[in-house]
């Protein structure tokens, strides 16, 4: 702070300083830094002060950063995560499932099963933990992830196999990620969209948002709303 | 960094003309003030709603399940790619 870092003001572990047209950008989470800028020489600048102050080693160009791999290429950066993948798919003994091609079927059929058989919950609330964490790279499976984390507190063998499912996408689709052109507009636009009563447990609207920055995805949201009444928010 | 009008794109009609036009009728008048956030941001300037077809409309993929063709289009379109297909 005391060397003229801002803080951001949504992001609070968000730093940036200006100095005339050179910016550098850092993020902090715990223990771990990323940082970028369009001037070497801040860079270098901010790796010394860092280094003085703790002891903190420098491991050079991203490529991991919690759990996500980056991969910087000249046309643009490329965010996946294949590698947690795998060892999830390692974890659950599913490496030779076949594979599936979207996460969820149309006519998918979600109750609360009453009759089926219980399942040992522990080890499945690790798999739905871990599924969120895959959104970071894969939000197409957002709405089917959610729909499964929905029967956490009694599920059944049924819930279960629409998970595997999830899986079994993923699967045929392990490298893709997210991607982000160099060559792409700054221009920000949204898209927002409402299912009515489609949620077939309760009949409450699903709500879903996404923003674009260019032409990539950079947020987006997901929500089951229980008023009708928030249907123009 | 200006950013102008953010274009906020819906493929609902009625409610892009309710953004528009506050009118109350017996249809709307369960909405909530504070559900009027975007009314406000229209009015400032901030965001300008606009129409897009329903087969355009990216927040498909987050609120239903959709048929392989239509998920793959769409998936595309929000620059969520294969690696071999980027480089």
């Amino acid at each position: 702070m005391s060397k003229g870092y801002a803080r951001g003001s949504v992001d609070k572990t968000l730093f940036i300083r200006k100095h005339e047209r050179h910016v550098i950008l850092v993020q902090v989470y715990v223990d771990d830094i990323i940082f970028g800028s369009n001037n070497d020489s801040m860079c270098n600048e901010f790796v010394a002060a860092m280094q003085g102050e703790f002891k903190m080693s420098m491991m050079g160009e991203i490529t991991y950063f919690l759990g996500l791999q980056v991969k910087q290429l000249k046309q643009g950066t490329f965010i996946s995560q294949s590698k947690y993948y795998f060892n999830l798919l390692k974890k659950f003994e599913l490496e030779n499932c076949k594979e599936v091609v979207t996460p969820t079927t149309t006519n998918y059929l979600m109750d609360l099963d009453e009759v089926g058989q219980q399942v040992d919950s522990t080890k499945h609330k690790g798999l739905t933990g871990s599924l969120l964490d895959l959104i970071t790279s894969r939000p197409t499976i957002q709405f089917s992830v959610c729909l499964y984390a929905r029967f956490q507190s009694n599920l059944k063998e049924s819930h279960y196999k629409d998970a595997k499912g999830i899986l079994k996408y993923l699967k045929g689709t392990i490298n893709v990620g997210l991607w982000y052109p160099s060559n792409s507009k700054i221009t920000l636009s949204g898209f927002s969209n409402f299912d009515y009563a489609s949620c077939k447990l309760d009949r409450k609207i699903i709500s879903g948002t996404c923003h674009l920055l260019g032409s990539s995805l950079i947020s987006w949201n997901r929500k089951k709303a229980s008023l009708y009444g928030t249907l123009h928010s | 960094m200006k950013l102008g009008k953010v274009p906020l794109y819906c493929d609902n009609t009625s409610a892009i003309s309710l953004t528009k036009n506050p009118i109350q009728h017996s249809k709307t008048k369960h909405i909530e003030i504070r559900h009027h956030f975007i009314r406000d941001h229209v009015r400032k300037g901030d965001c300008e709603i606009k129409f897009v077809k329903t087969k355009n409309q990216l927040a498909d993929l987050f609120t239903k399940p959709l048929v392989r063709d239509r998920f793959n289009k769409l998936r595309k379109k929000l620059n969520i790619l294969d690696l071999k297909n980027v480089i």
